[in-house]
């Protein structure tokens, strides 16, 4: 590859100084002229009930407000607020039994903070005083928070499209047993010399992401529905906000304001159906909803917590013969992204070890909680705490070493990977496990703690990660570009591709300035338009790099084609024995023959007969280069994650020292990006298995929606944090890039959990580690 | 609905308010005065996105402050830190170390890391990372805004070496 001047540089961040200065426009900052507010009124006492009273009457009353909704006042189709029904044929969508079962306003409560009506109003505080004046009444039904209450055959049915509340599990058709795998696995396991075997719980987590969510509506005097929304995916929702009123896409658009972090938060709708429904009664007048923070906690989607079985095989040579494994996850009120995680957990286990055979079994039922839907990781992180636990367990039986098992068993080049079949095209974990221990010092310090006494006793422990970048071939994969050249030579880059805070359209940027031979300046991104853009699926599976990258490269080469075919009519020289630098276009063997791009593009936009023949001058028509690109592959990344850190065993603390992270990035187009992905990655992971978990009471009420109860890491407590990017061009990504939006998060959840075992000598089952759970370790 | 003629400064300006005795200063700056550079995170003082400055140095969370209490009070947000186009030197680190991600905690993020150099010109990365507490970020993991407040402080040392010294050893 001849040498990059802007793809792998540390420039500035594209949106750096917009946020460093207060001025980037988040949903909540936008202010319109006769803005209205809207209040979703939420059921706060109960986690399940029917409502047997709504009286709208009183609080209709209320000096300021416009109007209050009930659930008869807004549209009686209902929705998925996930966006994965989107993204598979008609077929796969009903082999996988996607539904739509979320209403508007409802009447049958599922979770807490479910909304039954809507208040508009001219200020926040006539809407609040409003929502108290709401008539309600509730009939309380039993409350299930986990998987084997609501399976009870007695159980209140959640939908009847799902009978025994089993929202999903992986559908016979296409899985065989409802089981992902290969090979026969209890014949393998009996061949197995070591068996290692438990249950694991994996918790609730919240993504947390800064901006509470925000909406704005407005339903136009053209009779279009706009919403600004900080979704990140503006191209599916304007489909799903479609498809809820019955409007053609064409009178759907949807601002993309920028995005407050998303985390998976924001991956689909969250409350668009809700200010979009508002926005329909006023037509004319925006309405702006904003999440209060407990709100924003409580009313949307989680993580997928659950109870994960799994059994691990192995002969004495540390081979893993057979691995068997069974999640099921506790689905929350809704069914949102219900086939999709308990799919991806048994993914990644698939595509990380050479097991003999595997048989991975996935299914989730309906609980009383709030709806678990996408979260950074995507049942990675799940996967990640018993499986990297279980492995080192059994090296521990039979006295390999964690690292070196990891080099000799995890799955390489050519191997299949996390779907089965389609095989990896390129892997770095090897070096990235070998400098990583050589980096953090691994065999003195497991040499050196295997003998410690006293009560703080240091651990170091080592995970590793496969992920994805772009989720074909099980979903769709399409981005569609534009690039329209300027008469001054600049480029005008169209596309709807998102950027949650983590670089994408920095990175983007660079790799369309590269591929035009422009300079940076010289390049703009419009983004955020749902009008201006064609198709994205938007920003998820790790995918905005790789599959948004690859399609602005394509659209970037049929620009430099079309400016090399007019060069070549301007210099009477074929095609291919020219060049380009520096904005001008010469002939390889004599530059002095040469065109600026200037002269083509402004000839191609203002383009006047010559007076004298009438002809053209030059070649009409202004440049536009065009993707509608399908990405041919979905180049896994791998990494290798340490962690160091010290447990006191008198008190069950745990003290993170550093977190080592070796990463196969393929090719870090904006390496400040690569390293805060994964720093942030890291302090979700460590949050993961250490401290966060959403905690319910029997009655189903969240106890700790708030900063202050649900402990996130904060600057003290975070380790020192190393990063190794180990760069390995990737065949299919552009210039050989591979993502990194979501992997950070998940083998430091191992790693840390291996290092409390190397600590303590003792495996805890449940996430996250609290002291408490600690030291009741301790004392068994 | 009692309220108090307020006076205070925002970023140099005066401004006289009549303002409800139970509105924080947060709803006021945001909603009264279309601030929106300070950023409503929990309206409970738990994550700091909502932070200012008041009288220099002294950082308050906006959304636990009610407003009438800031009479005769400079109050500082973000947008009141650059200077004639050119950016404070904690705002130049921040970009120039990569330290900013979604951006939604920055406003915040930054006028404590100003706060925190003005009371110690030169922290320690143990000072930094416990003047930080209570502004979360979670996109960060805090590792490139603890550089780029170390950053700030190095930049800021050589354009003020009277300060340097006085401050130093704090």
């Amino acid at each position: 590859m001849s040498e990059l001047s802007i793809v792998g540089k540390r420039i500035p961040k594209i949106d750096a100084r917009e946020k460093v200065t207060g001025r980037a426009v988040y949903a909540a900052d936008i202010r319109m002229p006769g803005m209205l507010y809207g209040k979703v009124v939420r059921c706060w006492n109960y986690a399940h009930a029917t409502v047997t009273k709504l009286d709208l009457s009183e609080a209709a009353k209320v000096p300021g407000v416009i109007k209050v909704l009930g659930p008869q006042d807004v549209t009686s189709n209902t929705y998925n607020s996930g966006v994965l029904d989107l993204m598979v044929s008609d077929e796969m969508r009903k082999m996988l039994g996607d539904i739509e079962d979320q209403p508007i306003f409802t009447d049958h409560v599922k979770h807490q903070a479910d909304g039954i009506c809507g208040i508009i109003a001219e200020t926040e505080e006539a809407a609040e005083r409003a929502a108290e004046k709401i008539i309600v009444e509730y009939e309380p039904l039993p409350v299930y928070l986990t998987a084997e209450e609501s399976m009870k055959p007695d159980a209140v049915q959640f939908t009847p499209l799902k009978p025994g509340n089993k929202a999903f599990e992986l559908p016979e058709p296409a899985f065989p047993g409802n089981a992902y795998g290969w090979g026969d696995v209890d014949e393998a396991m009996k061949k197995a010399d070591v068996v290692v075997e438990d249950a694991f719980y994996v918790p609730k987590q919240k993504q947390c992401q800064m901006e509470p969510h925000a909406y704005v509506a407005l339903y136009d005097d053209r009779g279009r529905l706009n919403c600004w929304t900080s979704t990140q995916m503006p191209k599916l929702v304007q489909t799903k906000l479609a498809r809820l009123f019955e409007l053609p896409m064409s009178r759907v658009k949807v601002n993309q304001t920028t995005v407050g972090g998303g985390f998976g938060a924001r991956l689909g709708m969250v409350a668009e159906p809700q200010a979009c429904a508002m926005a329909m009664a006023v037509p004319g007048k925006p309405v702006m909803i904003q999440y209060l923070r407990e709100e924003d906690w409580v009313a949307s989607e989680s993580r997928h917590p659950g109870m994960y079985w799994m059994k691990m095989g192995f002969k004495k040579d540390g081979m893993p013969v057979a691995v068997d494994a069974h999640f099921t996850s506790y689905k929350g009120g809704y069914y949102t992204q219900g086939s999709g995680v308990a799919f991806t957990t048994g993914a990644w286990l698939a595509g990380m070890y050479k097991y003999g055979a595997l048989r991975y079994r996935g299914d989730s039922y309906y609980t009383n909680q709030v709806p678990c839907g996408a979260y950074r990781g995507y049942g990675n992180p799940q996967t990640n705490f018993p499986l990297e636990q279980l492995i080192d367990r059994a090296c521990n039986e039979l006295g390999i070493d964690p690292v070196d098992w990891r080099i000799k068993w995890h799955k390489d080049v050519g191997d299949d990977g996390w779907c089965i079949g389609f095989k990896y095209p390129s892997c770095a974990l090897t070096e990235c496990l070998e400098r990583g221990a050589q980096a953090i010092g691994w065999k003195e310090k497991r040499a050196k703690y295997s003998t410690q006494t006293g009560s703080k006793r240091r651990g170091i422990g080592v995970a590793c990660m496969n992920h994805t970048s772009g989720a074909m071939p099980m979903l769709l994969e399409h981005t569609v570009v534009s690039v329209r050249l300027n008469e001054d030579a600049s480029a005008e880059v169209i596309l709807s591709c998102s950027d949650l805070g983590c670089g994408a359209h920095t990175a983007l940027t660079q790799i369309a300035a590269e591929t035009l031979g422009f300079p940076l300046e010289d390049v703009h991104l419009l983004t955020g338009n749902s009008d201006a853009s064609g198709f994205d699926i938007g920003a998820h599976a790790s995918r905005t790099t790789y599959v948004g990258g690859g399609a602005v490269k394509q659209a970037c080469e049929d620009v430099k084609r079309q400016l090399f075919e007019r060069a070549s009519k301007h210099l009477g020289t074929p095609a291919d024995q020219l060049e380009m630098k520096d904005k001008r276009i010469f002939i390889k063997n004599d530059p002095q023959q040469s065109v600026d791009i200037k002269t083509i593009t402004t000839l191609g936009v203002i383009n006047l007969p010559d007076p004298a023949t009438g002809q053209p001058v030059g070649e009409p028509g202004q440049i536009l280069g065009y993707a509608s690109y399908f990405p041919p592959h979905n180049s896994p990344p791998f990494s290798a994650c340490f962690v160091e850190l010290e447990v006191d065993t008198e008190t069950g603390e745990v003290k993170l020292l550093e977190c080592l992270t070796a990463y196969d990035i393929g090719r870090a187009i904006h390496p400040p990006s690569v390293e805060g992905q994964l720093d942030g990655g890291v302090h979700h992971g460590l949050g993961n298995v250490l401290t966060e978990e959403t905690y319910y009471d029997k009655k189903g009420l969240c106890l700790n929606s708030n900063f202050t109860d649900y402990k996130l890491l904060g600057p003290s407590d975070m380790p020192k944090l190393t990063n190794i990017l180990v760069e390995q061009p990737d065949p299919y990504g552009p210039y050989g890039a591979k993502s990194c939006g979501e992997e950070g998060i998940v083998p430091p959840i191992g790693a840390a959990a291996n290092a409390v075992y190397n600590a303590i000598g003792v495996q805890i089952k449940e996430a996250p580690i609290t002291p408490e759970k600690i030291l009741k370790a301790i004392k068994k | 609905m009692k309220t108090h003629s307020t006076t205070f400064f925002v970023n140099n300006k005066e401004y006289t308010l009549d303002i409800p005795v139970h509105r924080t200063l947060l709803q006021v700056l945001r909603d009264d005065l279309s601030m929106t550079d300070v950023k409503y995170g929990c309206g409970a003082g738990e994550c700091g996105a909502c932070t200012v400055l008041v009288d220099g140095d002294r950082p308050i969370l906006s959304c636990l402050t009610l407003a009438v209490l800031m009479n005769g009070r400079k109050i500082t947000t973000v947008a009141g830190l650059e200077k004639e186009g050119e950016l404070h030197p904690v705002q130049e680190a921040f970009v120039e170390e990569g330290a900013i991600q979604c951006g939604y905690c920055t406003p915040g993020m930054v006028l404590k890391s100003v706060s925190i150099l003005e009371k110690n010109p030169s922290p320690t990365e143990k000072d930094i990372r416990r003047g930080l507490e209570g502004n979360i970020c979670r996109c960060t993991g805090y590792e490139k805004i603890v550089k780029a407040v170390q950053r700030a402080s190095i930049a800021l040392a050589a354009s003020s070496p009277v300060k340097q010294k006085e401050g130093g050893k704090v």
